[in-house]
């Protein structure tokens, strides 16, 4: 039984609800900036966590745990929830549950309701959408719904932040209540298979109540914390007793809607006014069979061109801004070898990391916004028999269009999909989608490929931009395609989606949204791209012992003896150094494998930078061609414009080879932060490598086929 | 409630604006699934469309929106 509970430091608090209760709003009203998501351990869901300060000045422990519709989960969000409080000793077992119920629905919100009951913790109902329901007429007599239901109940809205003193005196008082005798009942009347099996387990468990008994049972195939001999007496009870999961189920759920759906009738005294409303019209255009698509592809066309327009400023802003202090400390701090690891290595590595963040905030703040309107599952839903056809799900669609930002956070949201094998190939086709590190290689590449020239109003090169986009698409699906035929599971698919009532967004869950994603961008992924860049420029200024020194006596001399004049012998020091160092060496080593492929040995090196993180092409790149400071990506296509092979003469960027370089980013797997968090979302090292392998494999197959074809 | 009687048919069947009531579930797991969303015998169900593509189905179950597959659907018997 519960401790009673004296005043505990921290007291921790769940938040339970439906999905779609707008559990979210009521977190983020109640924790604001205060929250941190982290990992449940052993399992790959997301943890939100946040200090809730209460109305006596004390503090607790705010836990949000993914929304559910019953014990009985379907995906590993919700199997979350059963985990967390089927087991008393659990870390996340609450003090206290404030449970969120859409007020406009509750007769189908109450059965997790019902069920959390049974637990024996004190439940709080919050019955959310407060304005929803003053504008649609409905209203209750919370007094008689508290009663019946024996729960303090209030209403309240997240949205405008009513209600929200109310509830932090509430959860005092409900965290202050004496505690009751240990709960030894349930809500329904148990089946007397499932008597049976309390009556045969509950030695084994003291503390569990009764229901938490009967989960066990129905959960016993995958609930981690029972060790094998627990595992063994469950199942032993479970045969004797003639123990029928499903049946068990669907009559527990029948038994607990007929008890709490006369209550809240009886309780309502107004109901919804019933109008056809604006869900229902809007509905009629966005998912038409034929408009649907056409709207949505508009959607999509409009959110990158606003990405690609909107993100130009502040991206020239942070690359000016950074580049000027590095001038200045090259200018005021000693001329010393640290110096330069300090503003090549280290400050460009920052703004390496930097430059992306508009880019990856503008689009996650454009799909949150779209996700907060409730468009995001009109988008599965229209989909989803499309995917299906490709192994993957229509909650597909959201991670492959977060991809366009970053694909860290769009496989990390794909652990909504319940079936393994249709969130696995999401994860492993996520990649293929072109994201905003790809950009300013394409940037630099096209204008080598595709003349500047307009067709009407279209420029060509834009075209050509976006048929990069589509090359990423379609191998997306073609590999989704294949692994769906190679990989086999007996487990059922499913859609199964509620689609909430369109509203207006509320922006502080958008703005927390885009928060939480530019910082695990800039945490995963920046981490990575920091070292790659320092590590780059340590292996181009070092070289084996007297290597470089030598080549740049050599060239200096050679200079002199071809009359060059001061800016081509700096070039030519420069280049002979580079050919020199670490980097240079690693670059010719691999010469001989990429030559088929238009490559020479310093593309070699961008290539081989690149496989940790592509943003740091373009800094190769500017170290390769001694650009030093100005290293946007209009400077460096100059410099790259008239680099031609010292022996033939003949342009090192031409088509052929620049259409093969670029074919070879929009396939590669050049990500270690992705192949990390593959790694970490799956459990396994096998699959980021196979996806490693695949998507290089093609970027290689299709670099060749492209320089052959061209040349 | 899980049954396979004769009367009423499958929802994946229904005209689109057709009304009617749930009547059973032929599927005991989809049922358990159904029921936690608020699909009950009794719900009242209206086939609102059909998904672009082939896909599946928009229905109305008393005030909830739902998007369904067709293999999803063709559990739920309406009357």
């Amino acid at each position: 039984m519960k401790p009673a509970l004296s005043p505990d430091p921290e007291p921790k608090i769940a938040l339970i609800g439906n999905p779609n209760s707008g559990k979210t709003s009521i977190f983020n009203q109640l924790t604001g900036l205060q929250q941190k998501v982290g990992n449940f351990p052993g399992v790959t869901v997301d943890k939100k966590t946040g200090t809730l300060e209460l109305s006596n000045g004390r503090h607790a422990k705010l836990i949000d745990l993914p929304g559910a519709y019953s014990f009985y989960p379907t995906s590993k969000d919700e199997k979350m929830v059963v985990q967390s409080l089927v087991q008393p000793g659990n870390e996340n077992y609450p003090d206290a549950i404030i449970y969120i119920a859409d007020v406009t629905k509750l007769e189908k919100h109450l059965l997790l309701f019902s069920q959390l009951k049974d637990l024996g913790i004190p439940v709080l109902l919050a019955l959310n959408m407060a304005d929803v329901a003053e504008q649609e007429g409905i209203q209750y007599d919370l007094e008689k719904l508290s009663r019946k239901l024996e729960a303090p109940t209030l209403l309240l809205s997240g949205r405008t932040g009513e209600g929200m003193g109310k509830l932090k005196s509430m959860l005092v008082d409900l965290l202050d209540e004496a505690p009751v005798a240990p709960l030894n009942s349930t809500k329904y009347r148990l089946a007397p298979e499932e008597s049976k099996i309390i009556n045969q387990i509950q030695a084994e468990f003291p503390g569990y109540t009764p229901y938490q008994l009967v989960l066990m049972a129905h959960h016993v195939k995958w609930l981690p914390f029972l060790n094998p001999n627990q595992k063994a007496l469950i199942e032993q009870a479970i045969s004797n007793s003639g123990f029928q999961d499903l049946q068990m189920q669907v009559e527990e759920t029948m038994q607990r809607y007929d008890q709490f759906t006369p209550i809240v009738q009886q309780s309502r005294e107004k109901d919804s006014l019933h109008e056809i409303n604006f869900t229902d019209r809007l509905d009629d255009l966005l998912t038409n069979r034929f408009f649907g698509p056409v709207v949505f592809f508009s959607i999509m066309l409009l959110i990158f061109h606003a990405l690609f327009t909107w993100a130009e400023l502040p991206m020239n802003f942070i690359e000016t801004g950074f580049g000027n202090l590095s001038t200045f400390l090259q200018n005021h701090l000693p001329q010393h070898w640290l110096t330069n690891l300090l503003t090549e290595g280290v400050l460009a590595g920052f703004s390496g990391i930097i430059v992306f963040v508009p880019q990856i905030a503008i689009l996650f703040f454009l799909i949150s916004l779209l996700e907060e309107v409730g468009y995001m599952a009109r988008a599965a839903f229209m989909f989803d028999r499309i995917m299906q056809f490709f192994g993957l799900n229509g909650r597909s669609v959201v991670a492959l269009i977060s991809g366009g930002a970053c694909a860290i956070p769009a496989i990390m949201s794909t652990r909504t999909i319940s079936n393994w094998k249709e969130r696995l190939i999401t994860i492993l086709v996520t990649p293929f989608i072109s994201c905003s590190a790809r950009i300013p290689v394409y940037t630099v590449l096209i204008g080598f490929v595709v003349p500047p020239t307009k067709i009407g109003f279209v420029s060509l090169q834009a075209l050509a931009f976006m048929g990069l986009y589509l090359l990423g698409i379609v191998a997306a699906l073609l590999a989704a395609f294949v692994f769906k035929l190679i990989l086999r599971t007996h487990e059922t698919s499913y859609l199964m989606l509620e689609l909430p009532a369109y509203r207006l967004p509320v922006m502080r869950n958008v703005w927390l949204t885009v928060w939480e994603k530019v910082k695990t961008f800039t945490v995963e992924a920046g981490r990575i791209i920091l070292i790659i860049t320092v590590v780059l420029w340590v292996l181009s200024s070092f070289g084996p012992p007297g290597a470089v020194k030598n080549a740049e006596m050599a060239a200096q001399r050679s200079a002199k003896a071809k009359n060059l004049s001061a800016d081509d012998t700096q070039d030519l020091v420069d280049a002979k150094m580079m050919e020199a160092s670490f980097a240079g060496q690693l670059g010719k080593f691999i010469e001989p494998a990429i030559r088929p492929l238009g490559f020479d040995w310093k593309i070699g090196i961008a290539l081989i930078t690149s496989f940790a993180a592509r943003e740091v092409f373009v800094a190769t790149m500017a170290t390769i061609y001694s650009i030093g400071h100005q290293d946007d990506e209009y400077s460096i296509h100059e410099k790259m414009a008239n680099q031609r092979d010292p022996v033939t003469h003949k342009l090192i960027y031409s088509p052929a080879t620049s259409l093969s370089l670029l074919l070879f980013y929009v396939f590669a797997m050049q990500c270690m932060s992705t192949m990390a968090v593959v790694y970490r979302e799956t459990k396994s090292w096998k699959w980021p490598l196979i996806q490693f392998a695949f998507m290089t494999g093609l970027a290689y197959l299709s670099s060749w086929l492209a320089y052959m074809w061209l040349s | 409630m899980v049954a396979t009687s004769n009367s009423g048919k499958q929802l994946a069947k229904m005209k689109i604006g057709s009304k009617g009531h749930v009547s059973h579930f032929t599927d005991c797991c989809m049922a358990c699934k159904l029921l936690s969303m608020g699909i009950l015998p009794g719900t009242q169900i209206e086939m609102i469309r059909s998904a672009p593509f082939g896909g599946g189905c928009y229905i109305k179950a008393d005030n909830l929106l739902i998007a369904l597959r067709k293999s999803e659907a063709c559990c739920i018997v309406v009357r």
